[in-house]
């Protein structure tokens, strides 16, 4: 099929090859070419060479001398008036007088900048430039801001003043730490033990109709090695000090030990699963994630029965992890009143705006087809479920909350299958792209917008474009999105970033891809992508959390923003998935920095079970 | 990871909606060639979702990996099979009491 005169354009710098029949003496244009895009697949399977073929504008214009069947790559034998395209470098050269700055990042730093960067402004009227700070031709990240703010205000003409950072508000974390937990015959903490009551579980099972039977569980370390159902959901113990909403105030929160969830209906069919993912908890958990216990903690792990076949309805789900809240919900009444002098940390985590920096939105997408696809969003207790609304009833439209709302647990996941990436409560508690973004002086953090991903199209669409007004409204300089699992919700991510792209926001998408889950649409926008994936293989590989976003993910994410809200251009990503890409971006991010970025491990470190080892591996 | 022998042989497959809840629908494949249920994510939808409704898709023939026999998947399903059975006896009993 032949190509527009637009599409050749941008594609000005790939191989030129004919769409079909030419006859002798025809002046090669736009339309006797065949699309760029589908090159790669026909020299997979041989049927295209593209060895000595020049490029789209250098055969542009030019006459061809031979008669040439379809697909014919040009090379310079049968074409007359091939232009000469400048070489790379020099190409780049020439660029200079405008990029300068920005090409270069040590010179900025010194009085005697590379190149010059000259503006001149003949006549106008409310002129405002901005210049990228420290900016490196790496493709991957940010030299010092501390020096490149020196070109920007010695050479900006218009105010480039950097304000001070401001405030907006702080929520402090008081951490109290639990080493043992015990059953009672009432729930308290006395120093660093925790009892739950003896019969809590009869309060479960009588909170919902659905739930037919609950047991409770207390998995030390020396238990890990546990057969358990599928683990639904991992949650933080935390509750509000006095009367604070979610995100500011005081939040109280148990270290060293976690809320498990875990469920069947009563023919013993897990909650909302698919095949059997279940098995030994050391061998199905990758510790350490954002959503993830760590390893040493204690897991108050409760398995609940709902009434059969209610497991693939919304109401199984809903009741099962309603139910489960009563437990936490009593366990939060007892740590409000605990005295002061047990705490062994205080954290204050403080939403900073930084104006004059670039403004930033983080978009969160988040599972919205129904049933353990969904989540209850602003709980008046973090991660608790009184007071918050399913998204899936909010209509999935895209909902704005503060960065420390997330992390005081604005989420309460119901968290959907594929445990390998799915985001489950504690991930929001942890969010680390959230922290990332807060705590670099070089972006100012707006919001985080989560948006629900519905099951029809026509309900993707509609979600998307509120995400594209939103973010239009915000007036942002760069977006993140980002999306847990893959499926059907890869439609409305790409129609996320084709919106947001769209209005000239520059956009960064994450999402687990790599084998299993590579995309199923795309579009211009979505050049500027991070994967998730840290399974060796590229899969779903069955462990709890191991494909999920964490820091080293954040911090390329981040360095990737900055570089496409710069302007400079992201390396188009390999067909086929390659880890080196990765390995290759967060070099260069070490290299810019300066300083190191740990990676987290994969399942690889997990006792090896027999069906990894012999499944996957 | 072992690489398939056949994983390029794709054809085209057709199935009718046969069931579907707020979590998955259930596909009878066309040509009494089998059934099979999937979370809903994984089907891409144009339409409201009705029983009946016919869907397409592509795939190719899943391949042995090999003969040896993964005793943990085994295990696991005998435990599964077993739970099942015991819960549902359990029900049946406390339904006659």
């Amino acid at each position: 099929m032949s190509i527009t005169a637009e599409t050749a354009k941008e594609h000005a710098k790939d191989p030129a090859v004919l769409c079909c029949r030419a006859e002798a003496g025809t002046v090669l244009s736009a339309s006797n070419l065949e699309d760029p895009a589908i090159f790669d697949d026909l020299v997979d399977s041989g049927l295209l060479n593209l060895d000595g073929c020049l490029t789209i504008e250098q055969i542009l214009g030019a006459t061809l001398t031979k008669t040439c069947d379809s697909l014919t790559p040009l090379t310079p034998d049968v074409l007359d008036g091939v232009k000469e395209v400048a070489s790379e470098e020099a190409a780049e050269e020439t660029a200079v007088p405008v990029a300068a700055a920005p090409a270069a990042p040590a010179p900025v730093a010194g009085p005697a900048a590379g190149g010059v960067l000259r503006i001149h402004i003949g006549e106008g009227k409310d002129i405002n430039i901005e210049l990228p700070t420290g900016l490196t031709s790496g493709g991957a990240a940010v030299a010092e801001v501390t020096e490149a703010p020196v070109a920007g205000v010695a050479a900006a003409p218009a105010p480039a003043a950097v304000e001070e950072e401001k405030v907006i508000r702080t929520l402090t974390r008081k951490h109290f730490k639990i080493t043992e937990v015990k059953r009672g015959p009432e729930t308290k903490i006395e120093g660093t033990t925790l009892y739950i009551r003896e019969g809590i579980e009869a309060d479960v099972v009588a909170d919902q109709e659905l739930v037919k039977k609950f047991e409770l569980e207390i998995i030390t370390p020396d238990k890990y090695h546990t057969y358990s159902e599928t683990i639904m959901d991992v949650q933080p113990i935390a509750t509000k000090e006095g009367d604070s909403d979610l995100g500011t105030g005081v939040t109280r929160v148990l270290d060293g030990v976690v809320m498990m969830l875990t469920g069947t209906d009563e023919d013993g069919v897990q909650i909302g699963e698919f095949g059997s993912s279940e098995g030994y908890l050391d061998e199905n958990i990758m510790w350490n994630r954002p959503g993830c216990p760590d390893k040493g903690e204690i897991f108050i792990k409760g398995n609940i029965v709902i009434q059969e076949k209610t497991n693939m309805e919304r109401r199984g789900p809903m009741a099962a992890h309603t139910a489960f809240d009563v437990i936490t919900q009593e366990i939060r009444t007892v740590l409000k009143k605990l005295d002061e002098s047990l705490v062994v940390d205080t954290e204050e985590l403080k939403q900073v705006r930084r104006p004059g920096k670039k403004k930033v939105v983080i978009v969160k997408e988040i599972m919205g087809q129904g049933a353990m696809h969904d989540n209850f969003i602003l709980p008046v207790e973090p991660v608790g479920v009184l007071g918050a609304r399913a998204n899936v009833d909010l209509g999935n439209v895209p909902v704005c909350v503060s960065p420390l709302e997330v992390l005081d647990g604005c989420i309460h996941a119901l968290t959907c299958i594929g445990p390998a990436s799915k985001e489950m409560s504690r991930h929001y508690w942890r969010e680390p792209l959230v922290l990332e973004a807060l705590h670099d002086e070089e972006v100012d953090l707006c919001g985080v917008v989560f948006v629900g991903s519905p099951q029809i199209n026509a309900e993707k669409f509609y979600v998307s474009k509120r995400v594209g007004y939103t973010v239009e409204a915000m007036d942002v300089d760069g977006a993140f999105v980002t999306t847990e699992g893959f499926g059907n919700n890869h439609i409305d991510f790409a129609s996320h970033l084709e919106q947001i792209g769209m209005r000239g926001v520059p956009v960064v998408g994450m999402s687990y891809c790599a084998v299993q889950g590579a995309l199923v649409v795309g579009n211009k926008y979505m050049t500027a992508m991070v994967d998730n994936n840290k399974s060796e293989s590229g899969i779903e590989n069955e462990v709890l959390g191991c494909n999920t976003l964490c820091p080293e993910d954040a911090i390329r994410a981040l360095a990737m923003l900055k570089t496409a809200m710069a302007g400079e251009d992201i390396k188009k990503a390999e067909k086929k998935w390659n880890p080196n890409v990765k390995a290759t971006n967060v070099e260069l991010i070490e290299k810019a920095y300066g300083k190191k970025v740990d990676l987290v491990a994969n399942e690889q470190s997990l006792p090896m079970s027999q069906k990894r080892k012999e499944k996957y591996d | 990871m072992k690489e398939l022998q056949y994983g390029d042989k794709i054809i085209r497959m057709e199935g009718v909606i046969v069931d579907i809840d707020d979590c998955s629908i259930s596909v009878d494949l066309k040509g009494r060639l089998g059934f099979f249920k999937a979370p809903k994510r994984m089907f891409i939808c144009d339409y409201p979702l009705k029983v009946g409704q016919e869907l397409g898709w592509n795939m190719s023939f899943p391949e042995q990996l090999g003969p040896e026999v993964n005793e943990k998947y085994v295990s696991n399903i005998e435990k599964e099979r077993r739970k099942q059975e015991e819960m549902r006896q359990q029900r049946i009993d406390n339904k006659e009491v």
